[in-house]
């Protein structure tokens, strides 16, 4: 059985569901996949063979995503977080979900740099080496982030319960 | 920051490098001591993973909704620029092998930190790393029972109409003789099964079904080391898991069930998997254990280690 093929699934999993988390919305997630494979395509020949393939994408992935926010700033686009959650959540039992609904607030409400750390290490599994990599950014500045991250999400779950602003972004 | 010494102090950073599986094993074992000592910084550990938890469930559905096509096309192109070791192309144009590759995401990544703990089984104390390897497995079974009683398309992959089939196949993946014990006196009829490839080798699950459509799985896996042990419960979210090793195999029961609902189920499933699989003469030897069966006992905190995926806070339940 071939380890090649399914790593390649695995990480292109991987990008899809980063990019979602990312973006919030299946479309430009899937836009984002898209352009970082057909950028990995034309690259293909600067793989080189033994070296981490996963990091590789990702770093593509993310210089596109840079690159596309870049050209964007111009004209920004309003989504409802409300309308985004309603799509992401499947359908789950209603004690699940008000769990859920405060912990997809507290991630979207943290800085962008933040969120990129937590989403690409508590839930790609990325090693701190190869996001500090990926974001070119000292490694410090990874577990800084990270750090800050956790504690903030930690500290708006604690006051699960209170009155929270619905933000629009 | 003061590491590579077991008796160093230990640093914010490695809090965060345990809970991410990126400590090596000496400063592992010294983390897990000060989160014996420090309730609150094991507090912080559990939150920390139990926000790991709630990304998989927010974002992990993105594994089961198909790509675009543009994105499969791009995929395959890709394999074929770069895939030099790669000489059967038809093979992973195969649906199965992409949800196999998905399964192993969210498997991988729901148990984060506990992953690759079978590598340094050497080091360490062995009891206290084989009861992480056995955490390990409860908290894999747990997040694939989440995960495959989240969606009726994907629940088993070989149904239970021949049974001798379905276990004869798990059997072959596995390498080893599995079956699905039959539970139609607890009130559950198995609905089928399937194999779940982990970091840890193949593991089997089996699920079954009441007449309420409740849904328990069996989780039976290979664990690096299996001396025998009690029974150990954990409870993850509204899931509650029931995990022992029995022979050269680990067993692990999941379901929305109470504790003591579930250990009822356990204690059925433990009596049938010590009686062997249905027309087959049990192996002697496991005649013999007959007489130590363990008697199913709690195990939430065992001494000097104090896994974050037992301490999961109980709720509903």
């Amino acid at each position: 059985m071939s380890k090649f093929g399914v790593d390649l699934e695995v990480h292109i999993a991987s990008l899809r569901r980063y990019a979602r988390a990312l973006l919030r919305n299946s479309a430009d997630a899937e836009d984002l996949v898209q352009e970082a494979l057909t950028r990995a395509v034309a690259r293909a020949d600067s793989f080189q063979a033994g070296t981490n393939l996963r990091a590789w994408l990702f770093t593509i992935l993310h210089n596109v995503h840079v690159n596309q926010v870049r050209s964007k700033a111009a004209r920004p686009q309003e989504v409802d977080v409300a309308d985004v959650e309603s799509k992401l959540v499947s359908p789950p039992r209603q004690e699940e979900r008000v769990e859920l609904r405060e912990m997809m607030r507290a991630v979207d409400e943290l800085p962008e740099e933040q969120r990129k750390v937590l989403l690409l290490v508590a839930l790609e599994g990325l090693k701190y080496d190869e996001v500090a990599d990926m974001l070119g950014v000292p490694i410090g500045t990874v577990m800084s982030r990270l750090s800050r991250a956790r504690e903030a999400v930690r500290a708006k779950l604690a006051n699960e319960g209170g009155v929270t602003l619905r933000r629009v972004k | 920051m003061n590491a590579h010494q077991a008796t160093g102090r230990v640093t914010e950073d490695e809090l965060h490098a345990y809970v991410d599986g990126q400590l090596d094993g000496n400063r592992r074992l010294a983390v897990e001591r000060w989160l014996a000592e420090d309730p609150e910084a094991a507090r912080r550990a559990e939150d920390y993973r139990a926000q790991a938890v709630l990304l998989h469930e927010m974002f992990d559905i993105v594994l089961r909704e198909p790509a675009s096509d543009t994105v499969q096309e791009l995929s395959d192109r890709l394999k074929g620029r770069i895939a030099f070791n790669d000489n059967r192309p038809a093979w992973h144009a195969r649906p199965l092998v992409r949800f196999a590759a998905a399964v192993m995401l969210v498997v991988a990544g729901a148990t984060g930190g506990w992953m690759g703990r079978g590598v340094d089984q050497q080091a360490g104390a062995p009891v206290a790393q084989q009861r992480q390897t056995l955490a390990t497995f409860a908290q894999e079974a747990t997040q694939a029972h989440r995960f495959y009683t989240s969606d009726e398309r994907f629940q088993v992959e070989l149904g239970a109409d021949n049974q001798d089939e379905l276990n004869g196949w798990l059997s072959k993946r596995m390498g080893r003789d599995v079956f699905g014990p039959d539970l139609g006196r607890v009130g559950y009829r198995l609905i089928g099964g399937r194999s779940l490839p982990t970091d840890l080798g193949a593991g089997a699950q089996y699920m079954y079904a009441n007449d309420g459509n409740k849904r328990i799985t069996l989780f039976v896996g290979a664990p690096q080391s299996g001396n025998q042990s009690n029974f150990s419960f954990t409870q993850n979210g509204d899931v509650a898991t029931f995990y022992w090793v029995e022979g050269p195999l680990a067993y692990a029961l999941a379901g929305r069930l109470s504790k003591e609902e579930l250990l009822e189920i356990a204690k059925a499933v433990y009596q049938d998997v010590k009686a062997g699989p249905p027309r087959r003469e049990p192996p002697p030897e496991q005649q013999q254990q007959q007489q130590q069966q363990p008697q199913p006992q709690q195990q939430d905190h065992p001494p000097g280690v104090q896994p974050i995926s037992d301490t999961q806070k109980a709720k509903e339940s």
